[in-house]
C-alpha cells in the first residue's frame, strides 16, 4: 500500500523517505522564536532597480517597486495638507516667544513682571479703595444683597445637591457685576460702560534680543467709553527707573512660552474693529478654566492677569501712539484686572509708562497687585462635623464685607 | 491564507495527481523552505493553536521629551510572545510615568560645550522607581533627573563637562566626569559610555565610591562592591541617591505588596538546592567598559 501511495503522491515529491503526514502542531518549540528584523535595504546611488512593476506581479529576486506619492490634480479644501513650517509664507528664522491663555509660567508673577517690564507692588492704592468706603457710593442693604448673591450662585443656583466650580464662580462674578451696575441711577458714568466676552486680543514687544506676543481669549472685559484716570503721580513714575527687575538665574525668562516660528510681525489688536464705541478697556475679570489641561496655581493665576492686563494696555497705546516705543507715555495707559475662583480674589490695577521695553534699564510700568482677598470663609451645603461636634455649620460664614468694597471700589473707578 | 493551507493539506491526500505547473512547484519550495526542513513531506502543517502572533506594543512613542506623566501599560511579567518570563509580577496601584532624563550633560541647542546650572523646581515621589526625583529647570527647558540625597526645592545645582587639572570640590547633586572629581567622592548614576546616559547606582540610597583614576580611566566601586573601569570623561553625579530609608521601610502585609504589583511565589515546599545558603567568593574581576586597542592589528 505504501509503495503504491508514494508513486501517486502529489507535489513531486523526490526521496524515497518522504512520508505523507499531516503535522499538526500543537506547539511548535518550547521556546518561540525572537522576531526577526527584516533585511536592511541597501541603497546605490545611481545603480538602476530591476522591479516587478512591469510584470505587474511579485516576482521573487525583483526589487519592489517605488511610485512617486500620488497628489489630487485639483485642489479640494477637504483634503488640504498645510506644507511644513519651514516653507510657509511667514516663516522667519528667529522664533518668537507667544504667551496665551493656557501656558503657565514657572516662576509665576516675577517672570511676568519681568517680561512686561513692570514693578509690582503689593496692596491696591489708598485713595483707590477709600472710593468704596464713602457712603454715596454704596448700595443701599450692601452687605445683604451681596450675602444674598453669594448664596445664590453657591447654594440655590441648580437642580442638584451642589453647583460646580466654573458654574457657581461664574454665577458669583455675573451677580456681582449687576449689584454694581445697579448703581447706575446715582452715577451716570457707568452707563457708558459694556461687558464684552470672546474677544481675541495681540499684542507685540521686543524685549532684549527676544520678540515676545501675547495672543488669546482670556475673559470678561469690562470697556468704556472714557480712558481709566491716572493713578500714578509724575514723580512716583520717575522714581520707578531707579528700581531694578528681579532676575531668577538659572531659568530663563523665556521659560514656559511658546515658541513659534511662523508669525506676523507687528501683529496688535485690541479685539475690536474700526470706531467700537467702547475703545477703552477699564476691567478685565479672570475665571479659573474648568480645562484639565491646564490647571493653573494661584501665581500662575496671578501671572496670567498681569500678562494680558498689560496685553491690554499695549494694544491701547500701540493704536494710539503707533508702534515705535515710546520711553514715556504723555499719558499713561491705566487697565485693572480681577480674577477669582468662586471665593478669593486676586485685585491688579496696571499703568503701562512706557512702551520702550528693549532695555531692562529706565522708566518701568506699574503694578498693585492685591493677592488672596477672600470674600467669605465657607459656604457649605452640607455641615462639616468632626467627632460629633460641629465645627463649620451648613450655609454662608465668615462673610468680609472689605472685599466686596474693594471690588466696587475698582468698579466705579473713573466713574466717580 | 488559512483556507489556503487547508486545502493544500488535503489536496496532498488526494490519490490522484493534479496537473501541476512547472512554474508553481519552485515557488512552493521557497515557501516551504523557511519552517519545513527538506527530508519531511511538503505540506506544511497547520496550527490548531491559537495565534502565535508575537504581540509586544510598546506604550512608550513619543520621541520628543516631555514633563507631563504618560500612561503606561504593564506587562505581568509577560515577554512579546505573550508567555510569563518573570513570575511574580502583576496587579498593583495604576502607575503615571514619568520620563527621567538619565543624561544628565544635555546641552540646550545653541548652547553646546558650556558648563550650566539648573534649579530644583520640585523634588516629588516617583511610583516608578525607588529613589525620588526632581525637577529641574535651567534656561528654556525642564525635566525630570533622579534627586539626591540632600536635594530641595530652590538649590541650584551645576553640571560641567570639562576635566581641569586640579580636582573639583563637588556639592552635592552637582554632575562632573570622573577625571574632575577628586577619589574618594561618593558617586551616583553612573554612564558606563560617554554619553550613553546612565545606566548604574539609581536605586534609593545607593551610592559608589571613586577608587582611582587611571591614565585616563577611572575605577569606581558599585554598590554590590563590584569594580568597574569606565573613561574619565563619563559623567557623574556626586553624593547618595534620595530616600535613603527604602530598605528599612516595613511591608507589613501582603496587602501592601499586591499594590506595589508583586505576586505571590508558589506555596509549594520545594527543597533547596546548592544554589540556597550564604557563600562566601572572592570578587569577581573587574569589568571593564574601555575598548583598548588590538594588540595584532593583522
Amino acid at each position: 500500500i505504501f509503495r503504491t501511495t508514494e508513486e501517486l503522491s502529489a507535489h513531486g515529491a523526490l526521496s524515497p523517505q518522504t512520508r505523507r503526514n499531516l503535522r499538526v502542531s500543537h506547539c511548535l518549540a518550547a521556546k518561540v522564536p525572537p522576531p526577526k528584523k527584516p533585511r536592511e535595504k541597501v541603497e546605490i546611488p545611481g545603480l538602476e532597480m530591476v522591479t516587478y512593476g512591469d510584470r505587474m506581479h511579485y516576482v521573487p529576486g525583483l526589487a519592489k517597486p517605488v511610485y512617486p506619492p500620488w497628489e489630487m490634480s485639483f485642489k479640494d479644501p477637504r483634503y488640504y495638507r498645510s506644507p511644513p513650517a519651514q516653507e510657509m509664507a511667514l516663516y522667519k528664522d528667529k522664533p518668537c516667544y507667544v504667551f496665551n491663555q493656557r501656558t503657565s509660567i514657572l516662576e509665576g508673577v516675577r517672570q511676568a513682571a519681568w517680561l512686561t517690564k513692570t514693578h509690582v507692588n503689593p496692596g491696591l492704592l489708598p485713595h483707590l479703595i477709600s472710593l468704596a468706603a464713602k457712603p454715596e457710593n454704596q448700595l443701599p442693604d450692601q452687605d445683604e444683597r451681596v450675602q444674598n448673591a453669594i448664596k445664590h450662585a453657591r447654594f440655590w443656583d441648580t437642580t442638584e445637591p451642589r453647583p460646580r466650580k466654573e458654574k457657581y464662580s461664574n454665577a458669583l462674578l455675573l451677580n456681582l457685576l449687576h449689584l454694581c451696575a445697579s448703581l447706575q441711577p446715582t452715577h451716570p458714568a457707568v452707563g457708558r460702560r459694556i461687558l464684552a466676552e470672546n474677544y481675541s486680543l495681540a499684542a507685540t514687544w521686543k524685549r532684549g534680543e527676544d520678540l515676545f506676543q501675547i495672543r488669546g481669549q482670556n475673559g470678561l472685559l469690562h470697556c468704556s467709553m472714557d480712558p481709566l484716570p491716572q493713578i500714578c503721580g509724575e514723580q512716583e513714575v520717575l522714581e520707578t527707573s531707579d528700581r531694578v527687575l528681579e532676575s531668577f538665574y538659572p531659568v530663563s525668562p523665556t521659560i514656559d512660552l511658546q515658541q513659534v516660528s511662523v508669525y506676523k510681525e507687528e501683529m496688535n489688536y485690541t479685539g475690536f474693529r474700526g470706531e467700537y464705541p467702547y475703545p477703552h478697556a477699564h476691567t478685565l475679570y479672570f475665571l479659573e478654566t474648568s480645562d484639565p489641561n491646564c490647571q493653573l496655581r494661584p501665581e500662575q493665576f496671578r501671572a496670567k492677569m498681569i500678562m494680558f492686563t498689560f496685553g491690554n494696555a499695549l494694544a491701547r497705546a500701540h493704536k494710539l501712539y503707533g508702534v515705535r516705543p515710546h520711553s514715556l507715555l504723555e499719558c499713561p495707559i491705566t487697565v485693572q484686572a480681577v480674577g477669582t475662583n468662586g471665593r478669593i480674589f486676586q485685585f491688579l490695577v496696571f499703568q503701562l509708562n512706557t512702551t520702550d521695553l528693549s532695555g531692562d534699564d529706565g522708566i518701568k510700568n506699574q503694578a498693585w497687585l492685591d493677592e488672596d482677598v477672600e470674600l467669605y470663609d465657607f459656604a457649605k451645603v452640607r455641615p462639616f462635623i468632626k467627632r460629633k461636634e460641629v465645627k463649620v455649620p451648613a450655609g454662608l460664614a465668615g462673610y468680609k464685607p472689605e472685599t466686596f468694597g474693594k471690588f466696587l471700589a475698582l468698579y466705579l473707578h473713573g466713574a466717580v | 491564507m488559512a483556507l489556503s493551507c487547508l486545502t493544500r493539506a488535503l489536496r496532498s491526500l488526494t490519490l490522484s495527481k493534479p496537473a501541476l505547473l512547472s512554474s508553481q512547484a519552485p515557488v512552493a519550495q521557497l515557501k516551504l523552505g523557511t519552517l519545513v526542513s527538506s527530508t519531511i513531506s511538503q505540506c506544511r502543517g497547520f496550527l490548531t493553536t491559537a495565534s502565535l502572533k508575537q504581540n509586544r506594543t510598546y506604550w512608550k512613542q513619543r520621541d520628543k521629551y516631555t514633563t507631563r506623566p504618560m500612561g503606561m501599560k504593564k506587562t505581568g511579567g509577560r515577554d512579546h510572545t505573550g508567555r510569563i518570563r518573570t513570575r511574580g509580577i502583576g496587579g498593583g496601584h495604576k502607575q503615571k510615568y514619568r520620563w527621567v532624563d538619565f543624561q544628565r550633560l544635555r546641552y540646550e541647542p545653541n548652547k553646546e560645550g558650556q558648563p550650566f546650572e539648573e534649579k530644583v523646581v520640585e523634588v516629588r515621589y516617583d511610583p516608578c522607581r525607588s529613589a525620588d526625583i526632581a525637577l529641574i529647570a535651567g534656561g528654556n527647558r525642564k525635566r525630570w533627573i533622579i534627586a539626591t540625597e540632600k536635594m530641595q526645592a530652590g538649590d541650584i545645582i551645576k553640571t560641567s563637562g570639562v576635566i581641569g587639572r586640579m580636582a573639583v570640590s563637588a556639592n552635592e547633586g552637582d554632575a562632573y566626569p570622573l577625571g574632575a572629581l577628586p577619589v574618594g567622592t561618593l558617586v551616583n548614576n553612573l554612564e558606563v559610555q560617554p554619553g550613553k546616559g546612565s545606566q548604574y547606582i539609581r536605586a534609593a540610597g545607593t551610592s559608589g565610591v571613586l577608587l582611582r583614576k587611571v591614565n585616563g580611566t577611572a575605577i569606581v566601586q558599585l554598590p554590590s562592591k563590584q569594580q568597574v573601569q569606565v573613561l574619565e570623561t563619563c559623567i557623574v553625579t556626586v553624593g547618595r541617591v534620595s530616600n535613603i530609608d527604602h530598605n528599612k521601610r516595613i511591608i507589613g502585609k501582603a496587602g501592601r505588596n499586591r499594590w506595589l504589583g508583586i505576586r505571590p511565589s508558589s506555596g509549594l515546599w520545594k527543597r533547596k538546592g546548592g544554589w540556597a545558603g550564604r557563600k562566601i567568593k572572592p570578587l569577581p574581576p573587574m569589568k571593564s567598559f574601555i575598548n583598548l586597542p588590538l594588540i595584532s592589528t593583522i
